[in-house]
């Protein structure tokens, strides 16, 4: 009987790092079999990043195991004929194609979308580049960085008058994944309504760009630029006047909170929680206004209370009395110390052959009747050629054994 | 396959939802579904978010509110007075999709839960978007970006490790909301395409504190796996150990992100040939510096020296010219820009038209708004400005209701719409 809300749904993937990897995550997390191509000569590095020292093995990178969880894994050689040949047999039996190499990759192999149409006609190739399939800049290179920073995303983090602080991490992978997925998705449901399949040409600066929204318009509307005296706004709400509205320290070493209180009432019920220490009678506090004037100041009292405690309290304390607090977890705390991940078993685990039994970040998303499951730890490498290509494709054993041996597979 | 119609295009959506939720029905309407934003009468709170058109406060005039409201129909309706409950249960009747991002618990207490929903409709697929969740021992707790964004770890790697006392850093534009529609919309589509499969509906209980969590790459498997923390670092890549600052200075008073020199024997020659043909190489000629880029070291002594050398470079040229001479050798570097500076790149606004025009007959003025975020080549992407309040309730409640315009009348001024 089926389970999962993409069942049935075969990918190609050719995917690697973490963009790539994050769109086809989703899609075999919700039941699609998902197939990563791989090869001995462009390994993906996460295969053995954060492996334990004096580790060669392809099988232990913990960030791999992560994103790759619930996907079959072969390998192939492109370059030679017979690899190639089968390569063709795979699409020939596969509902979507994702890579996210730089733009000229699959056209060198002649694998465009064009020739892929011509192996099965409905085809749903996704492409993950940088600058796009087209367009004068289309060979220009990325990494998640760097379309953070050519987007504008970079610049947007970070305190007024200091260097941007960015991200911390490739948010554009992440999001580039996001927008896969989504494609992929609108794509499926097309091709259920039609019977058509098509390309998707997605450029991870674009997907950084379709983000800024607001400041777009600031510019094109008010002539205003983002880059400007005040910006990027730190932790401060850039656009609501409202304060207080921050981090604030705590005890212990680098802890901190965040209290974000919208209008007066909240401000009240603050008030009261922490005591009505005597600064909070401060007339100039009263009103929203007067502590958006004024919050520097305010922000510099909140911060005797919230020094003497944990953000954890801080977090209980005022959402106790509706106030929008909360610490800044680190990992650990998501790990080992979420009530609410815990609870909404957020952090499943499965057995490893080599990594053992570990966490796995979950789906956010909740379906009722057709759930993501966690099947099974990342593929070892080349784990599944003998049953993909012996039992999908139907190649004899034997053959497979030569294809092997003449460095097809 | 040239199709005039975008790949939702058979689809109703109704959205309720408040500056949470609202990104995900423009995804979708600019897909092609049929989106009918409902708000109470007057308007919803996220008409009142900043900046304004020429920083007036109107609900009709919130940037914000434009932005992420776009390819989407209004109407206005009171969920809370008994005769509204009913008109939205009519208009579930012909919707595919629900949206919205209430406060788990409230639609149940009108009556307008996924259960009495789905009575009306089976078909339904509903989405919920929360902060925590619909069940669980913080669903009660509050939400916002800054919340979101500190509770899910993204803020633990964002932010500076050479400014003393700084904090962890919420990069700014609303993401924590942003991730989390992403992940609902796809979601939302996971159970349209179970829907086509089966013919059943479902509900779609989605969270922002795990979109948020599962959103900080090698932060949570770092810390499974070696049990170590990932720390901030300015302006590049959390990590255990400490990397070199990768943000350089231009002559014109921007940044070059260089992310690392020693990333191949190939890249580090080039470089330094570059470098050499403006007299700027240095010591960098060097062979002991190629064993160092054929190692592809990312730190130490070597990196830290062959940074300042490079930066120094940098700070002699505009970033235009790094940028462009630097990706025409293939370095994936990048200028640090503010958003609106990629108005101005030829490659995205000219050759991929990555930009949208949306006409504002109401102002009799024509804006550029972002556009899509990927080029679906045989389902065209489409945009509209988003509604002004109540706009459509004319057409929405006389055309697809069916009401006489004297009911509408008496509606509004029962204040029902």
């Amino acid at each position: 009987m089926r389970k999962h809300a993409v069942e049935g749904v075969r990918v190609v993937d050719f995917s690697w790092i973490v963009a790539g990897p994050t769109c086809t995550r989703i899609l075999a997390d919700f039941g699609a079999e998902v197939i990563r191509v791989e090869n001995e000569q462009t390994m993906d590095y996460t295969r053995n990043s954060m492996a334990p020292p004096g580790s060669d093995s392809p099988n232990m990178g913990g960030l791999f195991n992560n994103l790759n969880r619930n996907k079959l894994g072969v390998t192939l050689n492109v370059m030679h004929p017979s690899g190639m040949e089968l390569l063709h047999d795979l699409i020939s039996v596969s509902d979507i194609v994702v890579e996210n190499f730089s733009a000229t990759v699959l056209k060198r192999w002649g694998l465009d979308y064009e020739a892929q149409r011509k192996i099965r006609p409905d085809i749903i190739y996704v492409s993950m580049s940088g600058f796009g399939h087209t367009g004068r800049d289309n060979r220009y290179v990325t990494w998640g960085p760097t379309a953070q920073a050519l987007s504008g995303l970079t610049y947007m983090s970070g305190l007024p008058g200091e260097d941007p602080a960015g991200w911390g991490f490739s948010y554009m992978d992440h999001t580039g994944g996001f927008y896969g997925a989504l494609a992929c998705m609108n794509a499926l449901h097309h091709r259920n309504r039609t019977g058509e399949g098509q390309w998707i040409d997605l450029s991870q600066v674009e997907v950084g760009m379709a983000l800024t929204g607001p400041a777009i318009l600031d510019r094109t509307v008010n002539g205003r630029s983002f880059r400007r005296e005040g910006n990027p706004p730190g932790n401060r709400a850039p656009n609501y006047k409202v304060a207080p509205h921050n981090t604030y320290r705590c005890r212990g070493e680098d802890r901190w909170c965040v209290i974000t209180i919208f209008n007066d009432e909240e401000w009240r019920s603050f008030v009261k929680t922490i005591g009505a220490p005597e600064w909070t009678s401060d007339e100039r506090f009263a009103t929203n206004e007067g502590r958006y004037d004024n919050q520097d100041e305010l922000d510099r009292l909140i911060e005797t209370w919230t020094a003497e405690r944990e953000p954890h309290e801080v977090l209980h304390k005022l959402q106790a009395v509706g106030v929008a607090a909360g610490a800044v977890q680190t990992p650990k705390e998501k790990i080992e110390d979420d009530p609410q991940l815990r609870h909404r078993e957020f952090l499943p685990k499965v057995e490893h052959p080599e990594l053992g039994v570990t966490e796995y970040e979950g789906q956010p998303m909740r379906l009722s009747r057709s759930p993501w499951e966690l099947r099974r730890s990342s593929p070892l490498f080349g784990e599944h050629s003998q049953k993909v290509f012996g039992e999908l494709l139907g190649i004899p054993e034997e053959q497979i054994t030569d294809l092997m041996v003449e460095g097809a597979i | 396959m040239n199709n005039t119609q975008g790949a939702l295009t058979d689809l109703t959506v109704l959205d309720l939802c408040d500056e949470k939720g609202q990104y995900m029905g423009k995804l979708m309407g600019e897909m092609g579904a049929r989106v009918v934003k409902i708000e109470p009468p007057g308007g919803g709170p996220a008409r009142d978010i900043r900046p304004f058109r020429n920083d007036v406060q109107d609900p009709n005039q919130s940037l914000h509110f434009w932005a992420f409201n776009t390819a989407k129909e209004g109407v206005t309706l009171d969920l809370e007075q008994p005769e509204g409950q009913e008109i939205l249960k009519k208009l579930v009747e012909n919707a595919d999709v629900l949206l919205e991002s209430f406060d788990p618990g409230y639609l149940d207490s009108l009556g307008l839960g996924y259960s009495a929903l789905s009575a009306v409709n089976p078909e339904l697929v509903m989405t919920s978007l929360t902060g925590f969740g619909q069940d669980g021992p913080y669903r009660d707790y509050k939400t916002s970006d800054l919340v979101a964004m500190a509770m899910g770890g993204v803020m633990h790697s964002c932010g500076y490790d050479d400014l003393p006392g700084a904090p962890p850093i919420r990069p700014s534009g609303g993401h924590g909301y942003i991730i989390s529609c992403n992940y609902a919309t796809i979601g939302t589509l996971m159970a349209l395409n179970w829907r086509d499969m089966t013919g059943e509906g479902q509900h779609v209980d989605a969270s922002i504190h795990e979109a948020c969590s599962c959103t900080t790459e090698a932060a949570m498997p770092t810390y499974i796996y070696t049990k170590e923390l990932v720390k901030r670092q300015t302006g590049r890549h959390h990590g255990v150990q400490p990397t070199p600052k990768t943000l350089c200075p231009t002559s014109d008073g921007r940044y070059i992100n260089v992310f690392a020199v020693f990333t191949s024997l190939d890249q580090w020659l080039t470089l330094v040939r570059w470098m050499d043909e403006a007299g700027m190489a240095e010591d960098l000629t060097d062979p002991h510096y190629r064993d160092m880029a054929a190692m592809r070291l990312r730190a130490g002594p070597e990196v830290d020296h062959a940074f300042v050398v490079v930066k120094k470079f940098i700070a002699a040229h505009t970033a235009e010219e790094i940028y462009r001479g630097a990706q025409g050798r293939k370095f994936p570097w990048a200028i640090v820009r503010s958003p609106d500076e990629t108005l101005d790149d030829a490659h995205f606004a000219e050759d991929r038209g990555f930009f949208a025009e949306v006409e504002h007959p109401e102002l009799g003025e024509t804006y550029t708004y972002v556009g899509r975020p990927y080029i679906m080549n045989g389902t065209p992407w489409r945009t509209f400005r988003s509604p002004l309040v109540g706009e459509h309730n004319d057409s929405v409640y006389g055309e697809d209701l069916g009401m006489s315009p004297d009911e509408i009348e008496r509606l509004r001024a029962n204040g029902v719409i």
